[in-house]
């Protein structure tokens, strides 16, 4: 919040974003035709968002189709344990693996 | 995919150009004649290419090294700590910068295709694009960094980060024991494109040899 | 799984099997070089934009993806999105080529 901000405004639905700092969230497990940027790798599994990316975006998915404007949400940085992700992890428990995903892919837990 | 490297042919000044490379003078050529590009645009833009190398990369690290407040902002937010230094991000990607520590040691990746942080590195090497690096740094980060001949403790974390969106990652290695009271630009000469990407540490070796 | 033929890409390969790395590099050959520099003003222009140009190269399938090098999978894809936007037609791209092809070669000698 700026100094200067007005009390009384309200963002629009996709202006706000779904999940916060923290939140346990899932990946969808759903396996899709078409383009998608969610590896296969994470499907299903267990993370928690590390940060909210602003601005909202378009999803880089529907720009697969040549759509560079229209409805935007966020992307959120979800941080995963490597044993979630692969079962037979052969390192230290505490590694772990970064990515941006679309809110469209995340499921609250 | 395949497990080979696409080596490419030999290239003499005789060699006759490929297929592909008359392709790309026709589409490019077919474009600028309906108007849709021009030849400036394309110039302008391979110098734009030539102008970002890990030498910029470098440069960031260094400030970095060197001056908390600008660390602090850098970690804070990338693009706006880089732009400072005059950096454009003409990709239009924003910029993490993930800061190796005592008990974490990042390591950036892009499974799905080459992401990488063309602004402040130039163009990605070979093998960052090649499938080994990018299916195995995932699912197996210490045995890769092991053929980099960087191994990490176990007490050590591994933070792989993945691209896959319109965010882009830039290593910032540790500074280096025997670096204090070194100036930026002996700083800067020491940090290399592969420290950048996470495969292996800054060190002092090659100066102190020389 | 039949179903892992129409919605696993061809490029998605993380935590796939692979060989060990090989830190291999080149130095751009310069149309290489414009076909990069081309990738980027196209997408400034939104005329294809840098998902459609990954969503084009998956549509190569695998077995091209792994035998065409980089750049030339990506002038590929350029062509192609060119002839579905309506921009470019086959015809004059073979016209074009064919213009060019001689033009190379006479100023070889």
């Amino acid at each position: 919040m700026t100094p200067f901000a007005v009390d009384g405004i309200q963002p629009a639905l996709n202006e706000i974003p779904v999940f916060a700092v923290d939140d346990l969230v899932r990946v969808a497990s759903r396996s899709p035709i078409g383009h998608y940027r969610v590896p296969t790798y994470l499907r299903g599994c267990l993370g928690k968002v590390v940060r909210v990316i602003e601005p909202a975006m378009i999803d880089n998915e529907e720009e697969g189709y040549g759509r560079n404007a229209g409805n935007r949400r966020h992307y959120y940085r979800v941080a995963f344990a490597m044993t979630e992700l692969w079962p037979g992890y052969g390192g230290p428990a505490n590694d772990a693996l970064e990515i941006e995903i679309f809110e469209t892919w995340l499921e609250r837990v | 995919m395949s497990e080979h490297d696409h080596p490419h042919e030999p290239i003499t000044s005789d060699s006759k150009p490929s297929y592909y490379e008359i392709m790309e003078t026709a589409v490019r050529e077919l474009l600028i004649g309906k108007g849709l590009i021009t030849a400036n645009e394309i110039r302008h833009q391979i110098e734009v290419l030539d102008s970002r190398t890990p030498a910029l990369g470098a440069r960031v690290v260094a400030k970095a090294w060197s001056d908390p407040t600008f660390r602090e902002r850098l970690l804070a937010d990338g693009r706006a700590a880089c732009e400072e230094l005059g950096i454009t991000f003409y990709d239009d990607t924003q910029l993490i910068v993930l800061e190796n520590t005592e008990t974490v040691h990042n390591l950036i990746v892009c499974t799905l295709c080459s992401c990488y942080p063309r602004p402040v590195l130039g163009l990605p090497p070979d093998w960052y694009k090649a499938k080994p690096y990018r299916a195995r740094a995932v699912s197996e980060p210490r045995k890769v960094l092991a053929e980099f001949g960087t191994i990490i403790p176990d007490d050590v974390e591994i933070r792989v980060s993945d691209s896959t969106a319109v965010i882009r990652y830039l290593v910032l290695p540790r500074r280096p024991q025997g670096t204090e009271g070194w100036s930026e630009d002996e700083l800067a000469a020491i940090v290399t494109r592969d420290a950048m990407i996470g495969v292996i540490p800054v060190t002092v070796a090659e100066r102190a040899a020389s | 799984m039949t179903a892992d033929f129409v919605s696993r890409l061809p490029n998605d390969i993380g935590g796939a099997e692979a060989g060990s790395i090989v830190q291999v590099d080149h130095v751009l050959e310069p149309w290489e070089k414009r076909c990069h520099a081309l990738a980027d003003v196209l997408d400034f222009k939104k005329i294809i934009n840098t998902e459609e140009k990954r969503k084009g190269v998956e549509a190569l399938g695998a077995d091209l993806i792994g035998k065409l090098p980089y750049y030339e999978r990506w002038i590929v894809t350029f062509a192609n999105i060119l002839f579905t936007k309506g921009l470019l037609t086959p015809t004059e791209l073979a016209e074009k080529m064919a213009e060019v092809e001689a033009r190379f070669a006479a100023e070889a000698g």
